[in-house]
């Protein structure tokens, strides 16, 4: 080992060194590398020379740090300045003869010479530690920010000596290696991201050498490698269109896609994705979405799901891009809903054509229609489109809303719902229809199969008067429960609970309230049963509000005697356990069985009669005879009710009727006597079918009447809520406020809103002010 | 093969073999070693340290041998260097005549191995502590360049320095 240098002699150190600093950055011509012993010459010789000045006036200075000589502000000065200063100089002069060097290709020079040049820098910084831990960090702690350790010195030289007297030209030609690459030409991808990684380093920041500085990488280059990428890419997507369809396109922008992530994997920084990614998004898809947009119905209509779930990807990378989307496959699911409605209803037109020639042609298409069909038609056409949200759309929230709005749709407006504009829309009806058919005793196993409480929750879901619906369900729940004609109480059970949830416990309320009833009811049945000559005597005690029955005077009944004490023990049994409530007889509802024993062959008869019936054949117990007006004082109720419930005797021959003759019936002096030996193919008789009812047309009436009365006072509650709050408020907040809030309930419309303002106005809860605003009466 | 050593060869040309793991001790080797072998050692590897002798490189490799698995608290970590106590076996490693401990301090600063250089500090610091300045003067063999007013006039300055 040649002799250290002493270490007091700048010059002579610098001497020893340098030759050592050649080897190290790679300028001399000698292809050896740096041996060990050179390294820790060169180190020795630099930590000789910046330890030996402290040395020589205090005793351990570098490592107590203390200087008796020091000034005042206790400030030091460590030995470094020289050999820094030096450095710096002897590194431009490097560099300059690097770049002398004859080059064909700029870049490629470049990429070499950088990478033999930063492994240089790091040993140097290594052999040059003693300085940057001392004298480098010293400076810098006092505040100078033009000093670094040798490693950042060595990158902040080239920067000035190589990069930027090259920049354009070196830029340039990495950003023509991209373009090449992109035209599919092989090209040394190693050339660009040395390169571009280079800028990286090259980027420092002088207040904090450790942080990452990113400005030279997006000054230089990322700017440009931007704009040469929408510059790329909006010409070849309007060439490609022009001369391709949608679907290629669309391939084209996926391999498109992948490529530019891949490549900005391989050379560019995290900072760029972002922009990139926004950059390609504009050029290749927001530019071109009203293509795609066009092209989407044709590709519905072909069932192309693939293809559709390609163009959603695609589109959702500008997620505005998908508003028009999810508008066209709304309006289409509508749009489809109509056409098949359409179908269904001159189908079924034609099938009761068909059926029936001789019947003559119903009024309104709508009755045709089957229920089961009509919902498991709606059902279907949301499930299909369903299928393709999920497989198509991912389930993307913005396409189940537009299913759900074009759900909502179709399921109130339809042809068949209502066949003209401005007919009520059936379906709440229809759909109440549909449950009670699965939800009742006798169907067909066969066809009630594949009714569901699923199905129902489904349509349901999207009705918009679904306290038309809770009506009429309420209406067929209540005949199914007072004529025990339930398949399963357990599925009522289940299916008001989910209605309920659905809904809430309000809307359910009514119904939930009926079925305590009926197990109150069953309380009662037990308590009295051993009163009286009634067997399976089932009195019902129901809540007169609750249940969609009114007491009719008309049917006022007069008890017959042996049924009286029976009759009585219910009426006593409750008055004492509910003090102060009034019991009425629905006598139009209910039944009762007898037992007939009126042949000569002493054939059983069973009759199945209604509540008026009873009390006429229980005379006859008494007596075989009875004029008209005998028999109606004993049984009571109107002369019309009486009548109606006489008729079916007479027309089954189990009274004979003198004089004989439909007129003859109600007159005061006819005489009914009641035959000895009655004949019948069955024993078992019904004689309430045969009762004459004109009651249909009435609930149909005494629906609406409810529904709006209902509405009128769910509008009104809600008014008065936001007045209590609120005290004042504008007429278009109120309405705004009132309108949501019905949503679960039925579409209100402004005008209902009004007319419910005006009444409570009427009734002093609030009143108007100047400049359409009211306020609360408290 | 067996696993390649580092031979460090002292100033007056002594050789000693260790393992890479405790020469690597010292940040100066460690650095050389990376640099020079960036695929990882193949071989012996010979490194000298010209600034250290013989006698005194022993001394550091014995503590470098000690220490070859001991983790210590990050370099800048200032509080924690400066609060750690020193450890026994430190402080009889550390038994040896003023000169040896000043030739020892200054070559883990030469080779960077800075827990050796706190370490050798501490014991200095403790050489100082609750000394007056003759007996400090004494130990160190000081020659008192103060002139009797100079001494007086900073005695003055530091008298609440004192401890009575």
């Amino acid at each position: 080992m040649a002799a250290l240098p002493p270490s007091a002699d700048f010059k002579k150190t610098w001497n020893f060194v340098q030759p050592g600093l050649d080897f190290i950055l790679g300028t001399n011509d000698e292809q050896e590398g740096v041996t060990a012993v050179m390294y820790m010459s060169c180190y020795t010789a630099i930590y000789n020379y910046c330890i030996n000045k402290s040395r020589s006036v205090s005793l351990i200075p570098s490592i107590i740090g203390g200087n008796r000589s020091s000034d005042s502000n206790n400030s030091y000065v460590l030995p470094g300045a020289e050999l820094y200063n030096k450095l710096d100089k002897y590194l431009t002069k490097v560099l300059k003869d690097v770049l002398s060097e004859k080059h064909d290709n700029l870049l490629e020079f470049y990429v070499k010479k950088w990478t033999r040049y930063t492994i240089g820098a790091r040993y140097l910084s290594n052999v040059f530690e003693y300085m940057n831990r001392h004298w480098v960090q010293k400076e810098r702690q006092d505040g100078r920010r033009d000093v670094y350790d040798v490693n950042t010195l060595c990158l902040m030289k080239w920067r000035e000596e190589v990069f930027k007297p090259n920049e354009k030209q070196l830029i340039g030609q990495v950003l023509e290696l991209i373009k090449k690459q992109r035209d599919n030409e092989i090209v040394d991808t190693y050339l660009i991201s040395t390169a571009v990684k280079s800028l990286v380093f090259l980027g420092i920041d002088v207040q904090d050498l450790k942080k990452p500085n990113l400005v030279v990488y997006i000054n230089s280059f990322e700017k440009k490698f931007l704009t040469e990428t929408t510059e790329y890419y909006q010409k070849e997507s309007s060439d490609f269109l022009a001369k391709n369809n949608v679907v290629d396109y669309m391939q084209k922008c996926e391999t498109r896609l992948n490529e530019e992530v891949l490549r900005s994997n391989n050379f560019l920084e995290e900072h760029t994705k972002k922009h990139l990614l926004e950059t390609l998004n504009k050029s290749l898809i927001e530019d071109h979405a009203q293509e795609m947009h066009d092209y989407f119905i044709s590709l519905i209509k072909q069932n192309e799901l693939d293809h559709i779930l390609r163009m959603y990807k695609l589109l959702s990378r500008v997620p505005k891009c998908l508003d028009p989307l999810a508008l066209s496959l709304e309006n289409y699911i509508i749009q489809q809903a109509d056409e098949k409605f359409k179908e269904l209803k001159s189908e079924s037109e034609k099938l009761v054509e068909d059926q029936s020639k001789v019947k003559s042609k119903p009024k309104r298409g709508v009755t045709n229609v089957d229920t089961k069909t009509y919902i498991h038609t709606l059902i279907a056409h949301h499930d299909k489109y369903q299928g393709v949200v999920f497989k198509a759309f991912a389930n993307d929230p913005k396409f189940i809303k537009a299913l759900d709005n074009a759900s909502r749709h179709f399921v109130n407006k339809n042809i068949i719902a209502s066949p003209t504009e401005r007919s009520k829309c059936r379906t709440p009806e229809l759909l109440a229809k549909y449950a009670d058919t699965f939800l009742k005793k006798g169907g067909k196993d066969v066809d009630t199969m594949d009714m569901t409480a699923d199905n129902l929750m489904i349509v349901f879901k999207f009705l918009n008067d679904k306290d038309q619906f809770e009506n009429y369900y309420r209406r067929q729940l209540a005949k199914r429960l007072i004529t025990d004609t339930s398949k399963s109480e357990e599925l009522e059970e289940s299916l008001l609970q989910r209605l309920q949830v659905e809904n809430s416990s309000e809307y359910t309320s009514k119904m939930t309230r009926m079925f305590a009833d009926m197990k109150t009811s069953a309380d009662l049945k037990s308590n009295i049963r051993d009163f009286g000559p009634v067997k399976d005597f089932n009195p019902l005690i129901l809540a007169q509000n609750m249940w969609p029955f009114d007491y009719k005077e008309e049917y006022n009944l007069k008890v017959a005697p042996q049924l009286e004490e029976q009759f009585n023990k219910v009426l006593e049994y409750h008055d004492n356990k509910y003090n102060g409530r009034q019991l009425k007889w629905l006598w139009h509802h209910g039944r009762a069985e007898l037992k007939a024993n009126l042949s000569k062959k002493s054939q059983k008869f069973t009759f199945i009669v209604s509540n008026p019936q009873l009390m006429i054949l229980m005379a006859f117990n008494e007596k075989s005879s009875y004029t008209f007006e005998e028999l109606h004082e004993i049984v009571g109720g109107s002369k019309n009710v009486f009548e109606m419930h006489l008729q079916p005797f007479v027309t089954y021959k189990l009274l004979i009727q003198t004089p004989e003759g439909e007129s003859a019936m109600g007159k005061e002096d006819t005489s009914f006597k009641i035959v000895e030996d009655y004949k019948s193919k069955k024993l078992r008789v019904n004689f309430v079918g045969a009762i004459k009812s004109i009651e249909t047309k009435e609930e149909e009436d005494e629906i609406n009447k409810e529904v709006d009365e209902t509405r009128k006072n769910f509008l009104s509650a809600c008014i008065v809520r936001i007045m209590k709050s609120r005290k004042t408020i504008k007429h278009n907040d109120l309405v705004n406020e009132v309108l949501p809030q019905t949503v679960s309930r039925f579409q209100a419309r402004v005008i209902d809103v009004k007319k419910a303002i005006d009444y409570l106005i009427d009734k002093d809860y609030m009143k108007r002010l100047e400049n359409n605003t009211y306020q609360y009466i408290s | 093969m067996s696993t390649p050593k580092i031979i460090i060869i002292s100033s007056d040309e002594e050789k000693f073999t260790v393992d890479q793991k405790v020469a690597e001790k010292s940040g100066v080797l460690k650095n050389m070693i990376n640099d020079l072998n960036p695929d990882g050692l193949t071989e012996d590897f010979v490194a000298p340290t010209p600034n250290v002798r013989g006698i005194v490189l022993s001394k550091v490799l014995e503590w470098c041998e000690h220490h070859k698995n001991t983790v210590f608290p990050d370099e800048d970590d200032e509080d924690a260097k400066k609060t750690a106590p020193i450890e026994e076996w430190d402080r009889s490693f550390f038994k040896v005549d003023q000169e040896m401990l000043y030739e020892i301090i200054l070559a883990a600063n030469y080779l960077t191995i800075t827990p050796l250089r706190d370490c050798g500090c501490k014991i200095v610091a403790e050489m100082i502590k609750e000394k007056s300045p003759e007996e400090l003067r004494r130990i160190f063999n000081i020659t008192n360049d103060f002139s009797p007013e100079e001494e007086a006039a900073i005695k003055r300055e530091n008298e609440w320095a004192e401890d009575r």
